[in-house]
């Protein structure tokens, strides 16, 4: 949907301009902020911890050392992640176990200032990308000239599933300078309930190019899909909205909601962020003429 | 004197006088033109059919006809029986002294018992400088008082804090639900095919319905009778043409208007071979024809059909299709009645183009279809009092999504539940003189709405941010109609019981008081009701917005309105003034949790909230009516606001397009027979907006956070913007067989970015810096040239 209002802005034919301005905003209070998107992987995992600040800091948000982490599994199991006093939590799953049981409800436990928090969410299991096929394309309308790739994975059938898909070129993010650009899918579609058991569908399977800057030959192009929960989707969904909701088709602003829980598990507006665990597939191809 | 008079009426036997007044170069019905015998201070004006009525007592009469920009005409009747007699008066010498510009008598803003009511006619509408010397309808109605909009380019209006579903717009009587080309920067009215244009505020009579804040009435031109005559244009956008005449003189005539954006061809051959496939083009046609079958029935056929098209790679357009079919029936002097029967229907449809993917497709569309017929009499049953009343019946079919895609070959189907509903009105109203300064409307409607849902859903309650959770879902109840003929099913239909069902009756009272010959106090109260909503959570509205009906979840907005005004002309109606004070209340107004998700959502409804609204104004107009100079002064200060439990923390908050101050100052300066200028200037007050208070990271994604929860808790910079133009008629134009002149336009003289909205967002080269930014539409000055001519 997003893409289609994007198109009809693109096709204004008048002079619309952008300036950046000076607003004097009111200042909030400051809110523990918790980044927690942890994979059953067995690299180092994070957990990070900050504050939310004002918001022209224009610089990266205090970070939170002084907290108590972990995460439980089954039969009660403790993953405990360890300050690195600079806002990062560490777990060493190769030392210390993988986390790692699909279909596992875990729960997120911080304690800070004494208070509390907690978060469930599940390990889902994730589709392997069959392959990754790339072709040679002519310039469209906003579309430049160069290799267009597109992956290959099937949804599980008969559930209903969630995946947050990176892409990278070159082993860097492909659109280091938007991050706001998420590319989200429910079964193997944007949104509804549709597609479950279907090949990832096109705009989605093709979403690992930028548009602007296609592949050339000995680019290398890299794919993750992560499974991810219901609740982590919308965040990210929202989180896609709200960082850059401009023009004449945008929504109200709203605050992007969390399921960072109080201590009894009840929702809270004392903490923002997401908890979220995710398993991982991967595939990555060489850019061949 | 008066009271004299009347009693000696009693004793006297009476007769009427009725007909058409009509123009005598076109045939076209002269709405509003006054009829009137002066010796004893009685008169009447033409209906919107140009039909009057007129009782008095036996005797010999000077009649007089007339009506603004036309020579009056006096005829002498002499009355011992009921005559039919219609009149066709000739226009004006257009000399430079009596240039006029409003096709309606100047009195009337003083006499008449209407308020909160502006007339606009198409001539006047092409004086006003516009976006690209477009001359646009609805562009020009937010030049009055009382209406404003979110900002530029954004589709439709809002009127007195309505929200922009809460107009009626109406094409010869069928609603346009959607009315903007290219999003907002159009309208899709074509001024060529235009006769007149009432916006309708407050004091909203009985027979209309079915919308909270505004009724847009705009009649189409009938054709001239006389003889062929044609108009047209080229400008930057669009290229315009309309034929109309005689299909049988006198009694059938026809007119056809079409219009199309040419852009895309003009483009065409500058175009890189990748850009070739593009499209991107709007268009519209507008088609009418009436017949006058006798003098006492008349038949017109109207239609519209428009449509925005746009593609690379895919293909989206949308569009309105209406017809409408009206007989006029004159069942004796007194009694008219004019039954109406349309079609409307908007519709999108987005898909996938190419053979590059066969197997990968997406198809979607999405349409409100409405069907409806509607008798209104008018029965004329003496000089002081003329009843109306009449029904309408309305049916619905909505179908939010028609959708299926496909993904390396295998497909499945996305629609959503069709809708269905009914809504029916019946009103009476009458209007009354008491004595010689005052006049009433009152009246009443009362409105029923049936909605049939395929299957019913019920929600719970939620807390704020959270939707609704769906609690049940069960299919109706329904039965298959069928018509069998020796076992062949010839004809069925599903009929799905009653899912919800609502009424509201619907007081309207107007009066207007005389102070003395050429000032008045008018006051009014309405409630009106409306059952179809647009679902939009947008800035501006968007083309695949949905219409959805009340439902057993969504229930009918309704909003009560109180105005008071003074109306006062000065030097012998050359100025007319207005002062006008409304206070409005609203119900069961629609809005949205955070983050809704309002397409291909089966459970949209559990995304809607409900609220209260309020909104307050005072009006100011002044306008100049004769001489070089003409045009008028409109300002507003206003406040719109709505409290919604889950909104703002539940305390109110200014709407999206509350603005205080809204000032439009429009002039027409007629310099000489070739030369002609026009301006105007608007300002108002910057929209509200939600502005952030904090920070947090995420991924490394910077996302804004308001601590407070609040909506709209900021103000944008306010807008102001001058336009001119100007207009060049050539004087060997004389006895040539084509009449052309030049329009010269500058948008936005000045090239102020005005500011739409400011939003936040990371900056591109470094996202961990946010910025402000100040989203202008347009950002420049815009000048433009056309060309119009006539035949």
């Amino acid at each position: 949907m997003k893409n289609l209002v994007y198109l009809l802005v693109l096709s204004i034919v008048f002079t619309a301009c952008e300036d950046v301005i000076d607003v004097d905003l009111d200042q909030g209070e400051s809110q523990l902020v918790v980044d927690a998107f942890v994979t059953s992987d067995s690299s180092i995992q994070y957990i990070r911890l900050t504050k939310s600040a004002d918001y022209f800091l224009n610089a990266p948000t205090p970070a939170v050392i002084d907290a108590q982490v972990r995460i439980v599994g089954p039969a009660n199991q403790v993953y405990t992640f360890v300050s690195n006093n600079n806002g990062d939590f560490t777990y060493n799953p190769v030392t210390n176990g993988p986390i790692d049981s699909i279909g596992f409800p875990y729960r997120l436990e911080i304690t800070y200032n004494n208070i509390p928090y907690q978060a469930t969410s599940t390990l889902n299991p994730v589709p392997p990308i069959d392959s990754i096929t790339s072709s040679f394309e002519e310039a469209e309308l906003g579309a430049e000239e160069g290799y267009y790739a597109q992956f290959w994975a099937r949804d599980f059938a008969g559930r209903e599933d969630f995946y947050w898909v990176k892409a990278y070129r070159n082993n860097l993010p492909l659109y280091p300078n938007d991050p706001s650009i998420i590319i989200l899918s429910q079964d193997a579609a944007f949104g509804g309930n549709a597609a479950d058991g279907f090949v990832f569908i096109l705009p989605l399977r093709a979403a690992i190019t930028d548009e602007e800057e296609p592949y050339i030959v000995g680019d290398t192009t890299s794919v993750e899909i992560f499974s991810i929960n219901k609740d982590v989707f919308e965040f990210l969904e929202q989180a896609s909205i709200q960082a850059n909701n401009g023009g004449l088709f945008s929504t109200p602003p709203a605050n992007i909601r969390s399921n960072i829980k109080d201590g009894a598990g009840n929702a809270q507006e004392e903490v923002l962020g997401v908890f979220s665990m995710s398993a991982v597939s991967r595939a990555s191809k060489i850019i061949e003429p | 004197m008066l009271i004299n008079f009347s009693f000696l009426a009693i004793s006297q036997e009476k007769y009427t006088i009725s007909g058409y007044v009509k123009s005598a170069s076109s045939g076209e019905e002269l709405i509003g033109a006054t009829v009137a015998v002066r010796s004893i201070s009685v008169g009447t004006s033409a209906n919107v059919y140009g039909f009057y009525s007129l009782t008095l007592p036996e005797g010999t009469y000077e009649v007089s006809y007339s009506f603004i920009g036309y020579q009056e005409i006096i005829k002498t009747v002499e009355l011992t029986s009921n005559q039919q007699i219609s009149v066709e008066l000739k226009e004006q010498v257009n000399e430079l002294e009596v240039v006029e510009i409003d096709a309606d008598r100047a009195e009337n803003n003083i006499k008449s018992v209407e308020m909160s009511v502006n007339k606009i006619d198409a001539k006047t509408i092409k004086k006003i400088p516009a976006l690209l010397g477009e001359a646009d309808v609805v562009k020009s109605i937010l030049l009055l008082p009382g209406v404003s909009t979110v900002g530029e380019g954004s589709s439709g209006f809002n009127v007195r804090g309505g929200g922009i579903d809460q107009n009626l717009v109406l094409l010869d009587e069928a609603p346009v639900y959607n009315s903007s080309h290219l999003f907002g920067f159009f309208s899709v009215f074509n001024p060529d095919a235009v006769k007149n244009v009432k916006l309708i505020k407050g004091g909203i009579a009985p027979q209309y319905g079915g919308r909270l804040s505004s009724i847009l009435d705009i009649r189409m031109k009938e054709g001239n009778k006389k003889e062929l005559t044609g108009s047209g244009g080229v400008g930057v956008i669009f290229s315009r043409l309309a034929l109309e005449g005689p299909i049988k003189k006198d009694k059938a005539s026809f007119i056809i208007a079409g219009r199309r954006s040419y852009a895309d061809v003009l483009a065409k051959p500058f175009l890189n071979s990748d850009l070739k496939d593009s499209r991107f083009y709007f268009y519209d046609l507008t088609a009418k024809v009436n017949y006058e079958l006798n003098a006492k029935n008349r038949l017109f056929l109207s239609g519209y059909f428009g449509r925005d098209v746009f593609g690379s790679g895919f293909l989206f357009n949308w569009g309105n299709a209406t017809a409408t079919a009206r007989w006029n029936h004159i069942f004796n002097d007194k009694l008219f009645m004019n039954l109406t029967a349309y079609y409307s229907d908007y519709d999108y449809a987005f898909g996938l183009e190419g053979e590059e993917n066969p197997g990968d497709d997406f198809e979607w569309s999405s349409s409100v279809v409405s069907y409806s017929i509607k008798p209104d009499f008018s029965y004329y049953i003496n000089n002081n009092n003329t009843l109306k009343f009449g029904g309408q019946s309305i049916y619905y079919n909505f179908k939010p999504a028609v959708a299926e895609f496909s993904s390396d070959g295998q497909s499945n189907d996305l629609s959503l539940e069709e809708k269905f509903a009914m809504e029916n009105g019946i009103y009476i109203q009458n209007e009354q003189k008491i004595g010689s300064r005052i006049s009433l409307l009152y009246g009443a409607r009362w409105s029923f709405f049936n909605y049939f849902g395929v299957t019913v859903q019920e929600f719970g309650d939620t807390t704020a941010g959270i939707r609704k959770p769906l609690i049940s879902a069960t299919p109706n109840t329904r039965t298959v109609n069928s018509l069998n003929v020796f076992g062949a099913r010839l004809f069925s239909h599903t009929q799905y019981a009653t899912t919800a069902a609502y009424n509201n009756f619907e007081p309207r009272f107007s009066i207007k008081y005389d102070l003395n010959e050429f000032s008045s106090l008018k006051g009014s109260y309405n409630r009106m009701s409306q059952y179809i909503h647009l679902i939009s959570n947008t800035v501006a509205s968007t083309p695949v917005d949905l219409w959805l009906p009340t439902s057993n979840n969504i229930e009918p907005q309704i909003a009560d309105q109180v105005a008071v005004g003074y109306f006062r002309n000065f030097a012998k109606n050359k100025y007319e003034a207005s002062a006008e004070v409304f206070a409005k209340d609203f119900q069961n107004q629609i809005d949205y949790i955070d983050n809704a998700d309002l397409f291909f959502n089966e459970e949209l409804e559990g995304d809607l909230l409900s609220g209260i609204g309020r909104a307050y104004g005072l009006e100011l107009f002044v306008k100049k009516n004769k001489g070089r100079l003409t045009g008028w002064v409109s300002y507003t200060l206003a406040k719109s606001e709505r409290q919604v439990n889950g909104i703002n923390r539940g305390e109110w908050y200014p709407t999206r397009f509350d603005r205080a101050h809204n000032l439009s100052v429009v002039g027409t300066y007629k310099y000489n027979d070739k030369w002609s200028f026009s301006s105007n200037f608007v300002f108002s007050t910057g929209t509200p907006a939600t502005f952030p208070t904090n920070r947090y990271q995420i991924q490394g994604i910077v996302l804004p956070h308001n601590i407070n929860e609040s909506r709209n808790n900021y103000r944008i910079p306010s807008y102001h913007r001058l336009d001119l133009s100007a207009t060049l008629t050539p004087r060997n134009n004389e006895g040539k067989k084509i009449k052309g002149e030049w329009v010269f336009s500058v948008y936005n003289i000045y090239s102020r970015r005005n500011p739409f909205s400011i939003f936040f967002e990371p900056n591109e080269d470094n996202p961990l810096v946010t910025q402000a930014i100040r989203y202008s539409v347009i950002g420049s000055f815009v000048p433009a040239v056309s060309y119009n001519f006539t035949f």
